[in-house]
């Protein structure tokens, strides 16, 4: 197997999933997307708060480590 | 005469006979006694079995449309774990498995609440063992802090029953609220079980302890039957919204920087039982429906993502993150199951999560409860990032692999094969699912605006995964311990208590230091009497000295 495997994988997955993500936006312009909340018909709504809350959840998770983490044999000592 | 036996009863009776079967014939009878089981299936609605005990009258087993689809998953579930752990030879393991099932089953069946009771119990006994077969030092310490809480659900679980039949002279299952005492003792019972917010520790403790078959089982059974429970005693509550969307959001944070890839599946199916739990808070028939097909798929979805954990444990000998990566070429039908149970439980169209998650987001967005809704649409995003992303992705992709390790067994793939067909069964096909809920509530999952709302949800998830890994933002993997609920009665009390009892311990002997003191005082003082010169005529003995000054003391605090 060659070594650069996982990294052309990731570049073509990389490439589709963006093809998916713009063809989902430009999907969006050609038909009312009807939701149970008015604000929430805004253009890109769905992918706008998909996108920020998984930065919210990773970064903020990252930052709670200075709280939450502790050397693996904490619970031994 | 068979419609009379309760469901379940069966199978643990044979888990009782186990030893005394052939290693070669053991799975074959645990999977026969769960098709007998599942006959019961066939018997339809109604009270099949009543006893009269000490006055009570308890209700062993009936059977309406809210236990059907659960004892249909809890017969499912049963059948993979025991395919799953047909490689293994752990006889223990196989009897607890097999009589936690039959536990959970006899369960769901029971109509008043000192049947549910005893059947309560004997899920956390028979469980215990599951996770002592874990055979670790780790593994057993958790199993005891396990029996202890679980066991203490069941206590508070009597005490509710008890007063509830003092206070009303009934003792059936039947809707309670928060405004009576019992009702309070019962919700905390089925709560621990449930695992809210701050009785979730024991979960994330004990179940990533288990072996590599045992984790699957426990995941099936223990929270489910608590959701069912909610579902049947306090469907409606209020209260249950917001703690079921508390736990739908706070365990993605913790699951973000976990380690361990099996305790991050527990966090995961922490944040599930949440969407479960607002299901039943909102109390509507389209809701509780939502709870029941969520239970559903979640089973199956969760069972295959602990199945290819197992089989990656069993096979690479651990689940840390930090030390995984690359297995994608040695075990690829293993990396394709456990990516079909992590696009289930991300709710990808086409896949049994969106079909049944469809139900509670439209039953909330109906009722216009904005706040909730996005709370869970939020947590959907953190769904995908904890089982749908970190899961696969540090288990079979991340980095190249050094060291070589062999596929799963076959009977692990089979297992995760069945698991995997009916993700994707269910998901196209959910009317099979519809019709076998408790409510007959016409729904259409697949419109187009929810579609593409939950796809671009979704997608642009990922690309914002992608953007993070790209510039370095998202955290690497590191060895270590997250402080989770169990926190406060494994560091905190213990940090009180010691240095606590210690001081009590220093003052006690402090006392009997002076006492001693004060006794040899007498004792010597006595002596020294009785020795005197004067005294040795009349008086014989040092003895006759201190009985007399007992009774000299005693004759004191009499008087006085």
């Amino acid at each position: 197997m060659k070594k650069n495997d996982l990294k052309s994988m990731g570049k073509s997955f990389t490439k589709y999933i963006l093809i998916i993500g713009a063809l989902l936006i430009l999907l969006d312009f050609t038909f009312h997307r009807h939701e149970y909340f008015s604000f929430a018909e805004i253009y890109g709504f769905p992918a706008f708060f998909g996108f920020i809350s998984f930065v919210f959840i990773v970064l903020l998770g990252k930052w709670l480590r200075k709280f939450l983490m502790r050397k693996e044999d904490y619970y031994d000592q | 005469m068979i419609s009379n036996i309760i469901p379940g009863l069966i199978m643990i009776l044979t888990s009782f006979l186990l030893p005394t079967i052939p290693q070669y014939f053991r799975h074959p009878a645990m999977l026969l006694s769960v098709g007998l089981s599942a006959l019961s299936l066939f018997n339809g609605y109604g009270t099949f079995l009543e006893w009269d005990v000490l006055g009570l009258n308890l209700i062993l087993y009936q059977s309406d449309s809210l236990t059907f689809p659960f004892s249909i998953i809890f017969h499912i579930a049963a059948v993979l774990v025991i395919i799953f752990s047909w490689h293994s030879k752990n006889l223990m393991e196989h009897m607890a498995t097999l009589a936690y099932a039959g536990s959970a089953i006899g369960a769901l069946h029971a109509g008043d609440f000192f049947s549910l009771f005893i059947w309560w119990e004997a899920t956390a006994l028979t469980s215990v063992f599951i996770v002592f077969a874990g055979n670790t030092k780790a593994a057993r310490d958790a199993a005891m802090r396990y029996l202890i809480i679980q066991v203490s659900s069941g206590v508070l679980l009597l005490i509710g029953a008890c007063l509830l039949l003092y206070q009303t002279g009934n003792h059936n299952l039947t809707v309670l609220d928060l405004t009576t005492d019992f009702g309070i003792f019962i919700f905390i019972a089925f709560g621990i079980k449930a695992a809210f917010p701050f009785l979730n520790g024991w979960l994330q403790d004990s179940y990533p302890e288990s072996s590599v078959t045992g984790t699957v089982a426990l995941s099936a059974f223990t929270t489910k039957l608590a959701i069912y429970a909610l579902a049947r005693t306090f469907p409606g509550t209020d209260s249950l919204i917001w703690i079921g969307a508390i736990m739908t959001a706070f365990p993605v944070f913790f699951a973000v920087i976990e380690n361990d890839l099996r305790r991050v599946l527990s966090f995961s199916l922490n944040n599930q039982l949440g969407f479960m739990v607002v299901g039943i808070g909102i109390g509507t028939e389209l809701s509780l429906n939502g709870t029941v097909a969520h239970a559903f798929v979640h089973i199956i979805y969760k069972a295959l993502l602990f199945m290819s954990m197992g089989a990656v444990l069993y096979r690479a000998g651990t689940t840390k993150a930090s030390e995984l990566g690359g297995l994608y070429k040695y075990m690829p039908f293993t990396t394709i199951f456990c990516i079909i149970g992590a696009m289930s439980i991300s709710a990808f169209p086409l896949f049994s999560g969106f079909v049944a998650k469809s139900l509670i987001m439209s039953s909330l967005g109906g009722m216009g409860m904005v706040l909730i809704y996005f709370v869970l649409f939020f947590a959907s995003a953190g769904v995908l990032e904890h089982s749908g992303i970190k899961i696969p992705y540090f288990a079979f992709f991340a980095h190249e692999r050094k060291s070589k390790v062999k596929e799963a067994p076959i009977n692990m793939l089979i297992a995760m094969g069945i698991a995997a067909v009916l993700c994707i069964g269910i998901g196209v096909f959910p009317k099979y699912l519809y019709q076998i809920l408790p409510y007959t509530v016409e729904y259409q999952p697949y419109t187009i605006d929810h579609v593409i709302s939950q796809l671009q949800l979704l997608v642009f998830a990922i690309i914002a995964f992608l953007f993070l890994v790209k510039f370095k933002l998202y955290p690497s993997e590191i060895r270590s311990t997250v402080l989770n609920s169990d926190w406060f009665y494994r560091k905190m009390l213990p940090g009180i208590g010691k240095p606590l009892f210690k001081k009590i311990g220093l003052l006690t002997e402090l006392i009997y230091e002076n006492l001693r003191f004060f006794f040899r005082l007498i004792l010597n003082k006595s002596q020294k009497f009785s020795n005197s010169s004067y005294i040795k005529v009349t008086t014989p003995s040092f003895a006759a000295t201190i009985l007399i000054s007992i009774l000299f003391i005693m004759l004191l605090i009499v008087l006085i």
